[in-house]
């Protein structure tokens, strides 16, 4: 066997040591590798090599094996992981109010269709959460620019809308009346949150103006709550002009009369779903709190971020509100797809990772940040 | 908790090498010639060592240009304890199962 031979297969019999070796045992498997570099004798390092996988593996194949096993541990990472991912958890909280609104809606003998809709609407999201997330990218122009249109759209929705008791909030589509204030005002709120640039600017009074036009104290309450709390945590010029904007706004919906009557299992469902079942009412109240989850803990686990995560919280906390004390759609836990939809395409303006870093583990983890690096072992075996 | 379980023969010798060495650091080719073990005995003897507070572990840089870092070892006070409570045995029968170690 030739001298390169034997040393190639040194190399090779460690890495297969090192890639079935767990996290915590790597520094071990660094071991073997170096210390197999440190042999002289080709033949020496390779005997030593495999006497040490041979050793070894039985004890990997079992940490393998048990890890799933280990008390506690799995369900702790995948909590942590969960935590520091607020899209993924607000998918979850999405996921999770809306069939609590379905638990609701059956408990109250809502029609079979509503829960087609509303799941219909959670995967619509979900579908345009993908969507986004893979297409769009972190540019703020980009961000500037899809604030400015999507309150354009909203401008365009009050002016052209469909129009039921003088509200024109819907507009038909595929013989479904959809909200496009509850879809598109959250991202275009928690998006300003993450901008706050003169464009971004524009947008927000554009879409003051949509809400005060309608009239819609929801939305128009959503939308100045959300700037008057970021002008509490980071105040600049541009959030001053848009909570001036927004407080303009909701005042002029205030003047006006929003006369529209509740609509069944939409508006009025946070008190009334008690006097149907205190498990229906239990659902919508605890569906509500779940929405309000990603915003809570990316606020007090990502610093860098917190505007953006109170933003997020504002604007649904409005919603509910709003739903709790005048005709308004209930968000998520009430029928209707908009604020499904709405709901799950805000948390694309969520940042993906939260900037807490990783939970530093114990001992083993200390021996593997002090392992030397590769390069060291290509020095080595040159 | 541990399972409680005798040293074998090969982790008395082990010990009684690092013992000898007189808290200087090891690595793992030295003990595997001068305890007269394989080195897939070896390690997984060292891990539970380490893992149980007996051995200390640290790598160290080379002394020469070129040459990898190494990982040292050496017994803890109670890895010291450890090995002078359970010397290596004369001969090669059975070790006795009174349970006095926990590795």
């Amino acid at each position: 066997m030739s001298i390169g031979l034997r040393r190639g297969l040194t190399t090779l019999s460690c890495r297969i040591l090192q890639a079935v070796l767990p996290p915590a045992l790597q520094p071990w498997g660094w071991a073997v590798r170096y210390e197999a570099a440190s042999i002289q004798d080709d033949t020496e390092a390779l005997l030593f090599t495999l006497d040490s996988l041979s050793g070894l593996l039985p004890r990997a194949i079992a940490a393998h094996l048990l890890r799933p096993f280990a008390e506690g541990l799995t369900i702790m990472n995948l909590l942590d992981g969960t935590m520091r991912r607020p899209r993924a958890l607000g998918i979850l909280c999405a996921i999770g109010a809306a069939l609590l609104g379905i638990v609701y809606m059956v408990i109250a003998g809502a029609p079979l269709r509503y829960f087609g809709i509303n799941i219909g609407a959670l995967g619509i999201g979900l579908s345009m959460l993908g969507m986004l997330g893979h297409a769009a990218s972190a540019d703020r122009r980009w961000a500037d620019a899809a604030i400015v249109t999507m309150a354009g759209a909203l401008l365009a929705t009050a002016l052209l809308g469909a129009e039921v008791d003088g509200a024109a909030r819907w507009v038909n589509l595929a013989g479904l009346a959809i909200q496009p204030s509850l879809i598109l005002l959250p991202v275009v709120l928690v998006a300003f949150a993450r901008t706050r640039s003169a464009t971004a600017t524009t947008g927000i009074v554009i879409a003051a103006v949509a809400m005060a036009l309608q009239p819609d104290r929801a939305m128009a309450g959503m939308l100045a709550l959300c700037v008057a709390i970021l002008t509490v945590i980071r105040r600049d010029r541009h959030t001053v002009i848009a909570f001036a904007a927004g407080v303009a706004g909701f005042a002029a919906t205030l003047m006006r009369a929003d006369t529209l009557p509740a609509a069944s299992y939409v508006d009025q469902i946070l008190y009334s779903s008690f006097d149907v079942h205190a498990g229906a009412g239990l659902a919508v109240w605890s569906g509500a709190a779940l929405m309000l989850v990603p915003g809570f803990v990316g606020f007090s686990r990502d610093p860098h971020n917190r505007v953006v995560y109170a933003a997020f919280g504002a604007a649904w906390l409005a919603a509910i509100v709003a739903a709790a004390l005048g005709n308004y759609p209930t968000p998520v836990v009430g029928y209707g797809g908009s604020a499904i939809i709405g709901y799950v395409v805000s948390l694309f303006a969520l940042p993906k990772l939260t900037a807490v870093p990783a939970r530093m583990g114990g001992r083993t983890e200390d021996l593997a940040d002090r392992s030397p690096s590769d390069p060291d072992l290509f020095v080595a075996l040159a | 908790m541990p399972r409680s379980r005798a040293l074998s023969p090969h982790a008395r010798t082990v010990l009684s090498v690092l013992l000898d060495a007189g808290g200087q650091w090891s690595h793992g080719y030295e003990l595997v010639r001068l305890a007269g073990v394989k080195s897939g005995t070896l390690y997984p003897l060292l891990i539970r060592l380490e893992a149980q507070g007996y051995l200390e572990a640290e790598w160290q840089q080379p002394t020469e240009g070129g040459r990898p870092p190494r990982h040292a070892y050496r017994l803890t006070a109670s890895g010291v304890q450890l090995a002078r409570a359970n010397p290596p045995e004369p001969s090669v029968a059975p070790a006795s199962h009174g349970g006095r170690a926990t590795i």
